[in-house]
């Protein structure tokens, strides 16, 4: 027993050891980020987030939260759409991706969710929700806190028979892989909740957001755009994965294949794009907002709109139709930027839209939000060159 | 107070709203469509 435990230590710290280059593009644009990024933020914990923000009493609500949670969580969505294929509707076709993807949704959750810590004025105050110190029962945040905690939990035993077939565990492989369904539709109905619930969260602020971004819907948009914004982003994922870890994906792996997996999810995002379209419409229409688009502002909602929900959606069909895979590449990319835009628009830039001195973020605080996608890239890197992530697992 | 309803105002009403319910089923299934006939 203590010769396993033994070997098992070494094989950990083995595995530890950086493999690769070290000076590549990527590492040599990261490297100085993330260095950067953990000294504002322990800046930020020693002298409090005024120090490194631009926050105030009024606008509580920065960067931190409107990009990396608000925007990140609608990215991880993929992970409950292609487990809800695979395990669920039982379609085989997508069953190459499913680690990739849920590896991906898991790590988005850890790194966004995490980053709340760093926008909390009294970040110990984060466990309260768990511990029963004040629950808030009436407060959206007590669901969004419970279900990042448990999908986090879902998505890591989801993708736990990877880690267990990584330390050759083929029992604890076995018995985890009996886990998989449960985890999977537990955590499909976690993420339909909070999904909508991060749109609930701005329900209680309609006097701040701009007309044209507030609707009594907000959850329901929320939930609408996670399914074209997680597709899109698997779609990218995989787009960059397989040029960069090229050498990790199994040898017999059918090109052909793969852009199946392309067409059918892109199927898929042009669909959801469509119904996310006619949700925007109707409630455009429901809300009477037809004096509100005589400005700028009705000129940048309908930017938005047309321009990065319509068009994808054209595109993305179009990419369908004619095989084309660029188009649908091009298509992923302008819908991600598209859900990043409106959710900044719902949660920063029209964010009290009328006040004089609006929030603009400080320097600061874009080097940290993007060290945390920094981070989570090389976490995701890490894992797959040591763990089979690219490779069928046979059940 | 009812002389000055007018019903045939589609901005008053919610006429517009059901008309673009209609669209969007007629646009989803020629949408549908779209994609079963595509190029092999």
């Amino acid at each position: 027993m203590e010769i396993t435990a033994k070997k098992g230590i070494k094989f950990i710290i083995s595995e530890l050891k950086p493999r690769g280059e070290l000076f590549t593009p990527f590492n040599i644009i990261t490297i100085p980020i993330i260095a950067l990024g953990l000294i504002i933020v322990a800046y930020r914990f020693v002298n409090g987030l005024g120090s490194v923000t631009n926050q105030s009493q009024i606008f509580a609500w920065g960067l931190w939260k409107g990009f990396n949670v608000v925007t990140g969580v609608a990215f991880a969505a993929g992970a409950y759409i292609v487990t809800f294929m695979v395990y669920v509707l039982r379609i085989k076709k997508y069953h190459s991706i499913v680690k990739a993807t849920v590896l991906n949704g898991f790590l988005s959750y850890v790194f966004y969710a995490g980053a709340l810590i760093l926008d909390l004025g009294r970040p110990w105050n984060i466990i309260n929700p768990i511990i029963g110190n004040s629950f808030g029962f009436n407060s959206v945040l007590f669901l969004v806190a419970w279900h990042f905690m448990l999908y986090i939990i879902a998505q890591f035993v989801e993708f736990s028979p990877t880690i267990a077939e990584w330390l050759e565990r083929k029992k604890a492989k076995k018995f985890l892989q009996s886990l998989t369904l449960g985890a999977v539709v537990f955590g499909i109905t976690l993420s339909l909740l909070h999904q909508s619930g991060l749109g609930a969260l701005f329900m209680m602020a309609k006097s701040k957001i701009h007309p044209l971004w507030y609707s009594e819907f907000l959850p329901i948009l929320f939930l609408a755009s996670s399914v074209p914004a997680g597709l899109s982003m698997v779609i990218l994922e995989g787009t960059i994965s397989r040029r960069v870890f090229k050498d990790l994906y199994p040898k017999h792996s059918s090109k052909h294949l793969y852009e199946e997996i392309v067409f059918g999810l892109a199927k898929g995002a042009a669909l959801s794009l469509f119904i996310y379209y006619f949700f925007k419409a109707i409630i455009f229409i429901h809300g009477r907002h037809w004096s509100h688009i005589t400005d700028m502002w009705g000129v940048w909602y309908f930017i938005e709109v047309f321009g990065f929900v319509l068009l994808p959606c054209i595109m993305y069909a179009n990419g369908y139709k004619n095989r084309s895979i660029g188009l649908i590449r091009l298509a992923s990319l302008i819908t991600i930027v598209g859900i990043m835009l409106n959710r900044l628009n719902i949660s920063v830039i029209s964010f009290y839209w009328n006040n004089p001195n609006h929030y603009y973020p400080s320097w600061q605080e874009y080097i940290v939000a993007l060290m945390v996608i920094s981070i989570q890239i090389w976490v995701f890197r890490w894992v797959v060159t040591r763990m089979p992530v690219f490779k069928e697992s046979h059940h | 107070m009812l002389e000055s309803y007018v019903f045939v105002n589609i901005f008053e009403t919610k006429g517009l709203e059901y008309m673009l319910i209609l669209i969007f089923l007629v646009g989803f299934i020629i949408f549908l469509r779209y994609f079963e006939i595509h190029k092999q």
